[in-house]
């Protein structure tokens, strides 16, 4: 390597001569002119720095030729350059291998800036053997660890890192994913109240992340608000904003019932308006995975998913549930039950045994809520099937005028089913959870800032050298108002 | 070099011009030399250590701080380097946006508690907040603390939202007795993560419960140093819905209010900006702190106290560095920022569960009192 | 106006010049190479193309150690037991010396461990030159070619040097009565003292059952760009740093823990195996050997190696493109790590990632219980099939002698 290093120099020398002479020959006929000496000088110290960056480049090239024998990331071109390479170095060795060859390169630099190997006699032996034997640019011994000056991480590199990440999981769908994605349309049934903002916008992130085309379908209890609206219109889904002219009741049964009944108003609008595609009964508190949404693309006409009921156990006294119990007590799961051989065999239904009597009888009553029968949330249809009329509709399916009409409570959908046997269960046979549910609620007359903007700004108060928090409860403790004298410094308004 | 000799000079003025120009060869010559060996210097992109013996943590340490306050100041381009380096660099980031270049880093922090109920909640919770995150633009990092037993099963949910997340595997050297004494620690174990990889952005401690809007994240990207805005708690099952947070006029914080808007009550404490602009002033009030659902700030502060104007070695950094942090954000007022600037805008939700004395299970979110 | 044009003429020049140098620049990053034949030596059966005989060596080579310490099926080292019991019961062995092309002598050179379980060397060269003198005095075989139609396992870090020091290891050489058999082991780096022509280059072994367990499905959303688990110093071995992974795994730290793209750390999380399914890259640096059981990870579980070892040979080199699947940063560009890994086209990093997801290149870098199809045993048999018919120089006249039998350390010359 050290000769084809030196024969390239000296190419060098020689082409970077052949520069300056080409430049001094033009200069010297500039310098029998009678030209301005200032405009000489210039020539002279314009070609001074093209000369000091060619050999600046030139010996970069001569670098990158001599140690870049690794490529970067690509292989059959850059290999061919360190063939060349090689090719130099076997020239100049025996092909007997001998047990004393050391791998040792003494790169000019490296050599001069970092400390040798720490193993001496190595190092000279490696010297000795340099002249006929097999040399790897590997050193043996101790390197210096490199660290960049330059600032890092370049916020550039980051951003186009993740893109790279973006279509690399774009492909992994494209690979993996349903080929023709159908249209998924979410029905949520709605109303204005204090954990409205909350639930809804964590189900309008979920959808956002929905990889398929999708339609949202809110029904909207007490007539559509603008609060709804705008919270709506800001998630740029495509968004069928439904009004439902019932009030949303206070009692968690008749609430239930409502619920249902503006999902069956929803699907009548599906039908009226031949909408095509699969329909999820999504509840704005309930969390899905996003493989949900690729398993029902694989329904046909009716399918049934497990559902995570999220009871929420905070009530004071659970005599039936000792603490220990409660640790190991699993999730319990709504959904499909399957035989040994993958077909539905039964449902899962949530054992409501332990909350006997603890349950919440008013919506934001202090004790947990639980899933009535099965839950919409967890059934998925072809919406083909609420037609009037579809190819291969089959005749297991009621006819959606039929239901509901003298209004009776619709439980669930399998109630469209004259047999309920052929719903298929999705998510390995009902074995993942798919989605959670859970049910929490203030008190239905819980009153809230109108938008989440607080206005109009808040009163001055009397200046204060310390800062409350946390301490600020609604009623100044007893403690506090007795001990401080500088309790001047706060005051307690009361707006109303 | 011996065509630029040839012409044989026979007048003075020739062989002076002749002299001329190889003085002006050598030149050349000398330059190009000059830029032969400058290229064949030790490439800009190594620095090469000796090897003193020293723990090298250490060097390597200092080294980086200096590099990470340019950084996060001035976004410097290192292309012009990495080219000069012969480094193959696709310059195509033509539509590279200067507000990507400065868009800062977010490192959200998500801890889990452990005890029954809360695992079985807590897959939903962090799906829901994945995905929000997910829909942030990066750069982000959400760093999710667990107890090691239950790391597995939540990283299945974890990495079906496709979201760059860094679980860590907490193993608590106590038991704890309370639920905030166990979330103190994964809040330190967080943190030390962050010290340690010295990553450098606003840190955010984002509750799994809590609900956010994504211009939120916008939104504390602004931060420079410490930034706060309101925080809606509601209670489950009761008629509670409460804002606290900051007053600000323009970003700044001019005092802190909470207002209950069920029974109407607000309360709020105003800073006295003629008497109370000494942040020494403030020191006083070290036995409060400030809740950390309401706060983010720039992580450098954990591994750069001085560039802060902070003493270097604080006890507190190492063994309670969330503690060291609420400490820092009252203190030092003057670099508080109020989000958004007149902090009207709600744009995080949480939630208490009803709890009753809290024997049964761990309280939800905040024990404020 | 003259030197007008004379500046031009120069600037040209200097443009051309450094034009040409670009070239040269481009064409070293040029990647697209389609090559499809790699499969079809993956899939080659080597049944039929070659017999070997196993010798029969009394349990102290071999069993007795491993009843004696049974952790040894599960280190890095582990192929050389599997190579073993892969070949009592494979169609290529033969129990007729006469008939054989091939020898191999089932000694567990790594199965000796320290309380710790780290699989230490000290004892392999007298233990491997023990069994070669006895079946050098118990059968003809060895005498007729001194070793030269024998093939030996010796997986170690530096393979037949028996020493996990380099220097050592280099001072050491390959055991000098090895020197003409033909070497199966992980070590592999270009012009290498320990690295004798004619080796073949396998994986490190890692537990398939164990990796099988934790494949996630395939369309879990790659959300790491950067991941690596492991050590960046070690303090313990290499107090000053600078030498351990001759200072690359120290540069990936220093520069790059404070990148959110760089998911590195020594933590060793419960998730490792999941974790590098959802990766785009996987650094595969170097250790105290060029090799690391990463790069079988990598593979199996899908994840682009980035391999940070320069002149590294690689497991089955000649069926295995691991230009294509792989990204090589050379040591020295470490720092330059984030530019090179996010100027990677996208179009070349999703190839890599098809090419990753073929089952034949995985299926080549496991060591399968029981034995499968294209697996790592079936390419060391095609490896040791590509070398047939033997050469010439294979077998000694009658008198001729090749080996010093008395070469190496004094060490190494006690009896086993």
């Amino acid at each position: 390597a050290a000769a084809s290093a030196a024969a390239a120099r000296s190419s060098g020398g020689a082409s970077g001569g052949g520069g300056a002479d080409g430049v001094s020959s033009d200069a010297g006929a500039g310098g029998r002119a009678p030209a301005t000496s200032t405009f000489w000088f210039l020539l002279h110290a314009l070609c001074c720095l093209v000369s000091l960056f060619l050999g600046f480049r030139f010996s970069r090239l001569l670098f990158f030729l001599l140690f870049s024998t690794t490529a970067l990331y690509s292989s059959t071109s850059s290999s061919s350059s360190s063939a060349v390479l090689r090719a130099t170095t076997t020239t100049t060795t025996t092909t007997t291998t001998t047990t004393t060859t050391t791998n040792t390169f003494t790169l000019s630099f490296a050599a001069g800036s970092n400390p040798p190997p720490s193993n001496p006699s190595n190092h000279s032996a490696a010297l000795d053997d340099a002249a006929g034997h097999t040399q790897s640019h590997v050193v043996v011994g101790r390197h210096g660890i490199r660290i960049r000056p330059w600032p890092h991480p370049d916020p550039v590199e980051v951003m186009r890192a993740h893109r790279i990440m973006e279509r690399v999981q774009e492909e992994q769908r494209r690979w993996y994913g349903v080929k023709e994605p159908r249209h998924v349309l979410v029905v949520t049934p709605t109303y204005s109240r204090a954990f409205q903002a909350l639930h809804l916008t964590g189900l309008l992130h979920s959808l956002r992340n929905v990889p398929y085309p999708l339609t949202w379908i809110v029904v909207e209890a007490g007539g559509t608000t603008n609060a709804t609206a705008s919270l709506l219109a800001r998630s740029g889904l495509t968004i069928v904003h439904i009004p439902f002219p019932d009030r949303m009741p206070h009692d968690w049964a008749d609430r239930h019932a409502t619920e249902n009944r503006m999902r069956l108003h929803a699907l009548r609008v599906i039908r009226e308006r031949k909408m095509d595609g699969v329909i999820v009964f999504a509840d704005d508190s309930n969390v899905h995975s996003m493989e949900l949404f690729d398993e029902v693309q694989k329904v046909q006409w009716m399918g049934a998913v497990s559902v995570g009921i999220l009871a929420h156990t905070g009530t004071a006294d659970q005599p039936r549930l000792s603490e220990e119990d409660k640790q190991n007590m699993p999730l319990p799961v709504q959904g499909p039950a399957c035989n040994s051989s993958g077909q539905l065999a039964g449902w899962h239904t949530f054992n409501s045994l332990p909350f006997t009597g603890k349950t919440a009888t008013v919506v934001g009553e202090a004790a947990p809520v639980l899933p009535r029968g099965l839950e919409w949330a967890g059934f998925v249809l072809n919406s083909r099937m609420l037609w009037k009329e579809a190819d291969g509709k089959p005749d297991w399916v009621k006819d959606l005028d039929a239901v509901g009409e003298n209004g009776e409570e619709i439980e669930n959908p399998l109630i469209l089913l004259n047999d309920a046997s052929s719903v298929e269960p999705l998510g390995n046979c009902g074995k993942k959870i798919l989605l959670w549910w859970l049910r929490v609620e203030a008190r239905a007359d819980s009153k809230f800032p109108q938008g989440w903007v607080i206005e109009p700004p808040l009163e001055v108060v009397i200046p204060a050298k310390r800062t409350p928090w946390p301490e600020t409860t609604t009623e100044l403790s007893s403690e506090l108002v007795d001990t401080k004298p500088d309790q001047e410094d706060r005051r307690l308004s009361r707006t109303n | 070099m011996g065509t630029a000799a040839a012409p044989a000079p026979e007048r003075a003025k020739q062989r002076r011009s002749s002299h001329l120009w190889k003085k002006a060869l050598l030149h050349f010559s000398l330059c190009f030399v000059m830029g032969f060996f400058t290229g064949f210097a030790p490439s800009s992109s190594s620095s090469w250590r000796s090897n003193s013996g020293q723990p090298h943590h250490q060097l390597a340490a200092s080294h980086l701080t200096v590099n990470q306050v340019s950084s996060s100041l001035v976004p410097a381009s290192p292309e012009s380097d990495a080219v000069s380096n012969g480094a193959v660099v696709d310059v195509d980031d033509v539509g590279e946006g200067d507000d990507e270049r400065r868009r800062r880093m977010l490192i959200v922090v998500t801890t889990t508690r452990s005890g029954g109920g809360e695992r079985r909640r807590r897959r939903g919770e962090l799906l829901r907040l994945a995905h929000t995150l997910r829909l942030v633009r990066p750069p982000v990092v959400w760093v999710v603390v667990e107890p090691a037993a239950d790391a597995a099963a939540t990283a299945e949910v974890l990495r079906g939202t496709g979201v760059m997340y860094r679980h860590l595997a907490f193993r608590p050297e106590e038991n704890f007795t309370s639920a905030a004494a166990e979330a103190h620690a994964q809040r330190n174990a967080a943190l030390a993560h962050v010290e340690k990889h010295r990553l450098s952005g606003v840190l955010h401690f984002a509750d799994a419960a809590a609900v956010y809007d994504t211009s939120f994240f916008d939104q504390i990207r602004q931060i420079e140093a410490f930034g706060t805005w309101p925080v809606a708690t509601m209670s489950a099952g009761e008629k509670k819905v409460v804002v606290e947070g900051p007053l600000c006029s323009e970003s700044k914080v001019t005092g802190w209010f909470s207002r209950d808007f069920n029974d109407g009550t607000t309360r709020a404490v105003k800073y006295n900006t003629e008497t109370d602009s000494n942040p020494a002033g403030a020191a006083g009030t070290r036995a409060h702190t400030i809740d950390v659902s309401g706060f983010a700030f720039n992580s450098s502060i954990l591994w750069d106290p001085e560039r802060w104007g902070r003493p270097t070695s604080l006890p507190d950094t190492s063994q309670d560095s969330i503690k060291f942090v609420q400490e820092v954000v009252l203190e030092d007022r003057t670099k508080l920022k109020g989000i958004p600037s007149d902090c009207s805008q709600i744009m995080v939700w949480q939630y208490t569960m009803p709890m009753v004395a809290a024997q049964t299970s761990t309280p939800k979110t905040h024990n404020r009192r | 106006m003259r030197w007008v044009l004379a500046a031009i003429a120069i600037l040209a020049a200097a443009c051309f010049f450094l034009g040409a140098e670009a070239q040269e620049v481009r064409q070293g990053h040029q990647t697209e190479r389609i090559s499809g034949s790699a499969g079809d030596v993956l899939e080659d059966d080597p049944v039929g193309r070659l017999k070997v005989y196993v010798y029969d060596l009394p349990s102290k080579y071999n069993k007795k150690l491993l009843k004696k310490d049974p952790r040894c099926l599960n280190h890095m080292f582990a192929a050389e037991i599997f190579m073993h019991r892969f070949l009592l019961s494979s169609a290529v062995r033969t129990f007729n010396p006469e008939e054989a092309d091939w020898f191999y002598t089932p000694v567990y050179t790594t199965c000796d461990l320290t309380p710790s379980g780290l699989p230490l060397p000290f004892k392999s060269p007298r233990m491997m030159r023990s069994a070669i003198e006895l079946i050098a005095t118990k059968w003809p075989y060895w005498n007729r070619s001194e070793g030269a139609d024998h093939f030996f396992v010796t997986p170690h870090d530096f393979g037949a040097c028996f020493h996990y020091q380099e220097e050592k290891a280099i001072g050491r050489g390959i055991l000098p009565l090895l020197q003409r058999a033909t070497l199966v082991q992980t070590f592999g780096q270009k012009n290498h003292v320990c690295l004798k022509d004619g080796s073949i280059t396998i994986p490190p072994f890692a537990p398939p059952q164990k990796m099988q367990a934790h494949l996630i499905p395939a369309d879990t959303p790659r959300s790491i760009f950067v991941y690596f688990r492991g050590l960046f110093y070690d303090t313990s071995n290499d107090p000053e740093g600078g030498y351990y992974a001759r200072g690359a795994r120290a540069s990936v730290w220093e520069n790059f823990k404070n990148n959110p793209l760089f998911d590195i750390s020594t933590d060793h999380p419960p998730t490792y195996y999941e974790d590098m399914q959802r990766a785009v890259f996987c650094l595969c640096p170097l250790g105290w050997a060029p090799w690391s059981p990463r790069l079988v990870e990598a593979v199996v579980f899908g994840c682009i190696p980035v391999i940070i070892a320069d002149d590294i040979v690689l497991p089955f080199a000649d069926a295995i493109p691991w230009e294509e699947i792989g990204v090589f940063v050379a040591e020295e560009d470490v720092p330059k790590l984030d530019s090179i890994l996010t100027s990677i086209p996208t179009d070349v990093i999703l190839r890599k990632q098809r090419l990753l997801a073929n089952p034949s290149m995985k299926q080549a870098m496991l060591f399968p219980q029981p034995a499968q199809a294209g697996d790592a045993f079936h390419q060391i048999l095609n490896g040791l099939a590509r070398k047939l018919p033997h050469g010439e120089n294979v077998f000694l006249k009658p008198g001729e002698r090749a080996l010093n039998w008395t070469a190496g350390p004094v060490g190494d010359l006690k009896p086993c």
